[in-house]
């Protein structure tokens, strides 16, 4: 019989599979996973933040029993990252699961002696997921991984949307592991990273008067990548112009000093910045002309000029600000660091395939002696209605 | 019981006799002996099904008849049954056999001294039902009418709104030993071609002792006997039959049972509701959409959810996934089982109430409620996310407006959901597509069960997924036969052209 035979073989399935799989309750969810250079300098610290779920979730209205802290953190110690991972097992009760990791931490010794290894465990392994973020850390990654941090119950999913919303601040590259590899694979541009980093900054309910006694996890910053390793860090300004190469900038402020008042300033907020590069191909070096323009808005002034006074002058000092950003970032990546991390190379090949291919194979010696010329320029659009003087008596 | 097929005698003692011996002394048969001058006679009338009032008017007829006449000889049964029964139909007979059927279907039987014929005078009237709402299929707008267990009733209530000679009802009698009689309704040049030959021909197969309810004869003539989807449509609804008909489909009513039979039948026609056509387009619409995801809802569901659960981890969004987690930290069932524990309930639940006494039924859905929402959550038994997703899966179940479509998907339920426990995506969309390769395989009288959206039908699609307004729906479904044209040219509603406008004002 056709029908029998059919239900035999749903039957053997069915009793046949399914073993071995587990519920999503008995599993390990990891929310952060921190990466540290282990105690022989072979091997790896690997520090996981996994969430419990029935005190993560508040209220549950069932029985919770435990500590009442929402992320249990635990590391382990292995020769490689995946021996340290399965090192895990021997005291997590649950099984270990990737596929909800917010962030990777990488510590910066471990990311000095070379991260290949690492990119390689977290882009082959399928239940990996390829946009968690990927940020580097000055601060142990342990201690930064098992921080809590932010308002969210999840610490790991604080940082999450420390990533998403930093488009307000404008001051790390939004590194996420598809970026990562991205950049990793391609031969002449160089990888770079958020930086994490712990600071003061909370303030205890319980001791007030003690400022900053909590640590806070805060986003600032870029680490510089030479293939694998990484050779420095960025600062806030240069991070900034580094976003405009690489990614776009709609945010930010600037504080500029007034005209007329040198104590006091006026402060503009960034509404929206573009940056055109243009490769110019002349001779064995080639050389570029980046052209930057910012519109921006008056947000709060402290000066006693009128803004159709102030106007002319504010612009002009937005525009050379960014092209001092600007300027900053070159020197670091051409003359401190030698890579290429703002995707020049790549202008230059969808510009000038043919020329590129003379050059691209020395395009690491060529790099540092490039020149670039910036032209930056900045219109100050709105006032928000406030134009008029204002009238304080002088002291 | 040879005597059945015989004719009767001009003797009134030996006729009697034949007829008594028949029907034996049932103690619901009625005989009543007059004699009036040279007339003699007997009535033979059922009790309960002949109306008393019209026996009488019989009787009282040959009491004037016997009065005022010396001779009756010279008088044939014809002339007897024309000039003197004041009942509204009689008819003249010979055969034994038919008399019979008559007195058990509420007829009375006349026999007269000396005739070789008898009467019989159509004297039915036993106690209804009176007309109610129908209990399966409510609707918020529309006709309240439902069919009654009569089938002259229910007859009546189709004939009520189609006024045409073409309406046709076509009597069959089907059941050895229940005489159930069977009508056919199609509307003569609109029904699809050789629908009414193929139901003749498959009803006149049926062999069976009885027949005491529609749902039997379904499942003699259906076209995939083993599919939990039913291919015949039941409904309780008069103004449903008749939008059946007027599309070139044919129905059939069956005596005492008040659920008519439509064929061909279309899977999704069973999750249009006749509010659909009766409320403006765009609810319409909406709540024809919101049935097809409740559909959807209440088969993938469970299913859905145990995959996530037990293989799929990764496709929850993760703070979704912390959720359910510490949901499900206290639940010592795997979440297949606890899956099936929470049907089995819901289904025990909505049978006990379904069985109970009315006042006892609402007790079973409070404990109930109480106990699987409340505490089999507070205990840690059950996973709160279970609680509600069984709830949704059950409140979709209830928004499928055709009963047995609702059986069907329930039953779906239970394979799937042990597809997917076991198998994860795999079993779930391995079950989901045998489920859709059936559908699509099994016909309802010659019409694809899944037509119009496959085999796909463009011209079909202003009735299935939308419900485009009235004035737009120019034809009938392409089956019917004859005009195809159901609308006339220009319906639409718009304002007077101003052309018209300042002619008025002139």
């Amino acid at each position: 019989m056709k029908v029998n035979k059919i239900f035999i073989v749903i039957l053997v399935i069915s009793l046949l599979s399914g073993c071995g799989k587990r519920q999503i309750n008995e599993l390990a969810l990891v929310s952060a996973v921190g990466i540290d250079q282990g105690s022989s300098p072979n091997s790896v610290r690997v520090t996981v933040q996994v969430v419990r779920p029935a005190d993560a979730r508040g209220q549950t209205g069932a029985p919770a029993g435990g500590t009442g802290e929402p992320i249990y953190s635990v590391q382990a110690e292995g020769k490689t990252i995946f021996e340290a991972i399965r090192n895990l097992a021997r005291f997590s009760s649950r099984r270990v699961y990737w596929a909800h990791n917010f962030i990777i931490v990488i510590n910066e010794k471990f990311a000095r002696a070379g991260i290949a290894d690492m990119i390689d465990f977290f882009t082959r392994n399928p239940e990996l997921r390829m946009n968690t973020w990927i940020a580097a850390t000055p601060n142990p990654a342990s201690e930064v991984v098992s921080t809590i941090t932010g308002l969210e119950v999840v610490p790991g999913e604080a940082v999450d949307k420390l990533f998403r919303y930093n488009e307000i601040v404008s001051e790390a590259p939004r590194t996420n592991m598809t970026r990562l590899q991205e950049s990793y694979l391609n031969e002449y541009t160089h990888p770079v990273l958020a930086r994490l980093e712990l600071k003061n900054r909370g303030i205890s309910n319980k001791k007030p008067e003690e400022f900053g006694s909590l640590k806070q996890i805060e986003l600032s910053g870029t680490a510089v990548f030479k293939h694998d390793k990484m050779v420095g860090w960025l600062n806030r300004a240069q991070s900034r112009a580094l976003l405009l190469f690489i990614e776009n900038v709609d945010s930010g402020i600037e504080v500029i000093t007034c005209p007329d008042l040198p104590n006091q300033d006026a402060t503009l907020e960034v509404k929206s910045q573009s940056l055109h590069v243009k490769p110019i191909a002349s001779g064995s070096v080639p050389s570029f002309h980046v052209d930057v323009s910012s519109r921006v808005e008056l947000s709060e002034s402290g000066c006693l000029a009128t803004f159709n006074e102030m106007r002319g002058y504010l612009e002009e000092q937005m525009g050379n600000r960014v092209k001092e950003q600007i300027e900053s970032l070159l020197a670091a990546a051409q003359k401190k660091y030698k890579v290429d991390i703002l995707k020049l190379g790549e202008i230059y090949e969808n510009e000038y395939p043919s020329e590129w291919r003379r050059i691209r194979d020395d395009w690491e010696d060529i790099f540092p002696q490039v020149q670039i010329t910036i032209d930056s320029r900045a219109e100050l659009t709105s006032a928000v209605l406030k134009i008029t003087k204002k009238k304080i008596p002088r002291g | 019981m040879d005597n059945l097929e015989k004719d009767i005698t001009d003797s009134l003692a030996e006729n009697t006799n034949i007829i008594s011996a028949i029907l034996g002394d049932s103690a619901d048969i009625n005989k009543r002996e007059f004699s009036f001058g040279q007339l003699k006679g007997v009535c033979f009338f059922a009790a309960g099904l002949a109306n008393t009032d019209q026996v009488s008017t019989i009787v009282r007829s040959f009491a004037v008849f016997g009065e005022h006449q010396d001779a009756s000889g010279n008088r044939t049964i014809q002339a007897i049954s024309r000039s003197l029964i004041l009942n509204t139909s009689v008819e003249t007979k010979t055969k034994i056999n038919d008399g019979i059927k008559g007195i058990l279907s509420g007829d009375t039987l006349v026999l007269l001294d000396g005739y070789k014929e008898y009467l019989l005078v159509e004297t039915k009237g036993w106690d209804k039902r009176g007309v109610e709402e129908p209990s399966t299929e409510n609707v918020v707008r529309g006709p309240r009418d439902g069919f009654t267990e009569d089938i002259r009733t229910n007859t009546s209530h189709i004939r009520r709104r189609i006024k045409n000679p073409d309406l046709r009802f076509d009597e069959m009698t089907i059941g050895d030993k229940t005489n159930t009689s069977i009508n056919i309704a199609y509307l003569n040049g609109t029904v699809k071609k050789g629908l009414v030959e193929e139901i003749k021909s498959r009803l006149s197969r049926i062999k069976i002792d009885g027949v005491l309810e529609s749902g039997y004869i379904e499942e003699l003539i259906q076209d995939a006997p083993l599919s939990p989807f039913s291919t015949i449509q039941s409904t309780e609804r008069p103004d449903k039959v008749s939008a059946a008909l007027l599309e070139g489909r044919a129905a059939i009513l069956v005596d005492n049972t008040p659920f008519a039979l439509i064929m061909p039948s279309y899977f999704w026609e069973q999750l249009q509701a006749p509010d659909d056509y009766y409320n403006n387009f765009w609810m319409g619409t909406f709540f024809r959409m919101l049935r097809y995801f409740a559909f959807l809802t209440s088969v993938l569901l469970p299913s859905a959810y145990v995959m996530l659960i037990s293989f799929h981890q990764e496709m929850i969004p993760t703070r979704l996934a912390f959720t359910i987690a510490s949901g499900r930290e206290v639940v010592p069932f795997p979440v297949l089982f606890e899956a099936l524990i929470m049907e089995l309930a819901f289904e025990l639940m909505r049978e006990a109430g379904l069985r109970m006494p009315k006042p006892v039924g609402q007790a079973v859905s409070i404990v109930g409620s109480l106990i699987i929402g409340q505490s089999a959550v507070q205990a840690g038994l059950i996973s709160p996310f279970m609680v509600i997703i069984i709830a949704i899966t059950g409140i979709s179940s209830f928004a499928i407006p055709s009963y047995s479509t609702s059986f069907s998907i329930r039953l779906l339920r239970f394979p799937m959901l042990i597809a997917s426990g076991t198998m994860g995506l795999l079993g779930f969309t391995c079950a989901f597509f045998m489920v859709m390769i059936h559908v699509l395989s099994i016909r309802s009288f010659g019409e694809p069960f899944f037509s119009p959206i496959a085999p796909f039908s463009a011209s079909e699609h202003k009735d299935i997924l939308v419900r485009v307004p009235w004035w737009a729906m120019v034809k009938r479904p392409r089956t019917a036969s004859g005009e195809l044209r159901r609308l006339g040219a220009g319906q639409k509603p718009k304002p007077p052209s101003t052309s018209e406008e300042r002619h008025e004002g002139e």
